[in-house]
């Protein structure tokens, strides 16, 4: 049953790799070429994320008044 | 009663654009917007009678087009993809200079290769290769067997397994099925040879000329409702080598935006001024006449002639040409019309007679009727059609009849055996089958594919079919996985079509039974699913589709 559930995730996964390497036209990319633009795009996600956490979530709790307490 | 024109459709329940003098923006163009007795206040806030927009919708309403747009989010991650994809290639470039572009002893000469075409090729094209020039090695009949190739280093250079796969064919231009080795055609094909040899080895006015041209020409004329014909060896070169010879600077030529290369090359042969028009857009053609004849040449005299260039069926767009109104545009300013039926010939009209036989309009209002006998009649070459005295003027004056060696004798009989067949000549109904069993399968397929929920453009009679895919990544994991599952498409991208619009081509034929068409249809639907394609925001009609 485990396996079964193993195996139905991985298939989950492997189709949504599929899409994301076809939507982002790596689908027909060198293998060094992919490992570059995932971390190219990787890098753009952490600096979204650094930007989101340190300056968009301090803004829109000040706006509804809501204090943020570490 | 006074309404503002509305956004919604009454009819329909879905988003529609705004259709506003006849341009349509976002959305399919939807022809029920104006109910009879309305006078409705337009845009700019001036009332307009509904006499006038009711003339100009209503023989919209027969037309059954659609270009339907798809969403946002698409058209983004189209236009991201393909800058990842320049990104990488111009990484690529930098670090792995390819051989091909470096060039030896070439100092102080301009580079052999332009930029953005070489880089295109380099980097794009280069990377799905495996789906275009793929070798056939039988009659690209309703099946096909293609050679399998692999490449070993992404695209630089290919190598045969030495394996075959027999595919269903749906790339060719088999409009009629006559694409056969055996039957009538391919008889008589071989006893002509018999009688005439392999080729005429003469252009048509020294000794190329033999019987079967002069049969072929009558014949021509007779088919297609019109006083004579000329026939010429080769379909490209028909336009390409005929437009110089009507045409010269001085004259205007109005063409469409989405016409083929071939006419595209004749025109700028010919010298003459060349404006385009918005495809299949009338509005906007009327608009380019009014301005031309009112401004005249450059030099302040009246045009010699203006030519209205069209084709019949666009092989890109499966789009069908709005011949009635064009026709009343050219009476109204007295253009000439050439229409260009080298899709549309044999596969549109109740009689195969094509877009003029599509419509009930008279083949004498058309002035120049142009077309090849590539598609529909299995063959190769072309022809011109018209009046007796524009015939006996490109006899005189065309390049092609003058030069180019004319019609082989098998290629000629090929032709003659397939025409009588289709007008019925022969005594069978097997023209008349083959026709109906075309709009059969063009209106089925179509159907089905909007069921599926695929974008198609065209229009809904129309046996080109192309299904829009986007991104150039799924143009080339589309044709791969169809020919895994033996089927054998066409994709199209840049520079054929635009660039964010990469789509699939199928071309539909007599030759297919329905069951190859379920068994295509099913396939589609699974890679839709696998690959992302259905894109199509319109309802979809859940009843099963009658064939």
């Amino acid at each position: 049953m485990i396996k079964s559930l193993l195996n139905a995730v991985l298939k989950f996964i492997n189709y949504w790799i599929y899409r994301y390497l076809l939507v982002t036209e790596l689908y027909m990319t060198e293998p060094w070429e992919r490992v570059t633009i995932h971390v190219f795009l990787f890098l753009i996600f952490l600096v979204q994320f650094a930007f989101n956490y340190s300056v968009l979530l301090p803004f829109t709790a000040r706006l509804f008044n809501f204090q943020i307490v570490t | 009663m006074t309404v503002i024109k509305s956004k919604n459709n009454k009819n329909t329940g879905e988003k529609v654009g705004e259709k506003i003098n006849g341009f349509h923006k976002n959305g399919f163009v939807n022809h029920k917007l104006v109910s009879v007795d309305e006078t409705c206040i337009d845009k700019n806030g001036s009332i307009e009678s509904n006499q006038d927009i009711n003339n100009q919708y209503k023989r919209d309403e027969n037309f059954k087009e659609s270009f339907e747009q798809p969403t946002l989010i698409t058209a983004c991650l189209t236009y991201l993809g393909f800058y990842l994809l320049m990104i990488i290639g111009y990484i690529n470039q930098l670090f792995f200079v390819p051989k091909v572009a470096t060039e030896k002893n070439r100092d102080d000469y301009v580079p052999l290769f332009a930029a953005f075409e070489s880089f295109y090729l380099r980097y794009v094209y280069r990377r799905v290769k495996d789906c275009w020039n793929r070798p056939i090695c039988s009659c690209p009949a309703d099946t096909v067997t293609l050679k399998d190739r692999v490449t070993k280093d992404y695209g630089w250079t290919f190598e045969f397994t030495g394996t075959e796969t027999k595919c269903l064919n749906l790339g060719s231009y088999n409009y009629l099925g006559f694409a056969q080795n055996k039957g009538p055609c391919a008889d008589d094909a071989i006893e002509s040879i018999h009688k005439y040899g392999i080729a005429t080895y003469s252009p048509r006015r020294e000794l190329g000329t033999n019987a079967l041209h002069t049969e072929l020409e009558k014949l021509t004329a007779e088919f297609l409702g019109v006083e004579d014909a000329i026939v010429f060896g080769m379909g490209f070169a028909t336009n390409a080598l005929n437009l110089p010879s009507l045409l010269s600077p001085g004259c205007l030529v109005i063409s469409d935006e989405k016409n083929h290369a071939s006419i595209i090359l004749g025109l700028r042969l010919s010298g003459a001024t060349i404006k385009v028009y918005k495809h299949n857009n009338t509005h906007h053609l009327e608009k380019v006449i009014q301005q031309a004849i009112v401004n005249g040449q450059p030099n302040g005299k009246p045009w010699k002639k203006i030519l209205i260039i069209l084709e019949g069926v666009f092989s890109m767009e499966g789009s069908i040409v709005k011949l009635p109104e064009i026709i009343e545009i050219k009476k109204k300013y007295g253009a000439f019309i050439y229409l260009d039926e080298a899709h549309s010939i044999g596969a549109t009209g109740n009689h195969g007679r094509g877009v003029c036989d599509f419509y009930g309009i008279n083949p004498k209002d058309v002035d120049i009727l142009m077309g090849t006998f590539t598609k529909s009649f299995g063959s190769a070459g072309g022809y011109i059609g018209g009046s007796k005295s524009l015939i006996s003027f490109l006899r005189a004056n065309s390049h092609a009849h003058c030069y180019a060696s004319s019609m082989a004798p098998a290629v000629t009989q090929q032709i003659l055996t397939s025409m009588k067949i289709i007008m019925g000549l022969d005594g069978t109904n097997e023209g008349k089958k083959r026709i109906d069993q075309l709009a059969r399968n063009t209106r089925y397929f179509r159907k089905r594919l909007a069921q599926i929920g695929v974008i198609t453009y065209g229009h809904e009679d129309s046996p080109v079919v192309p299904m829009l895919v986007y991104l150039f990544s799924k143009i080339g994991a589309v044709v791969r996985t169809l020919t895994k599952r033996q089927i054998a498409v066409v994709g199209a991208g840049f520079p054929a079509t635009p660039i964010m619009e990469g789509r699939i081509r199928f071309c539909l034929s007599a030759a297919h039974t329905k069951e190859q068409l379920d068994y295509a249809l099913q396939v589609i639907d699974e890679i839709g699913d696998s690959l992302g394609l259905k894109y199509s925001r319109k309802p979809r009609d859940l009843n099963q589709i009658e064939y």
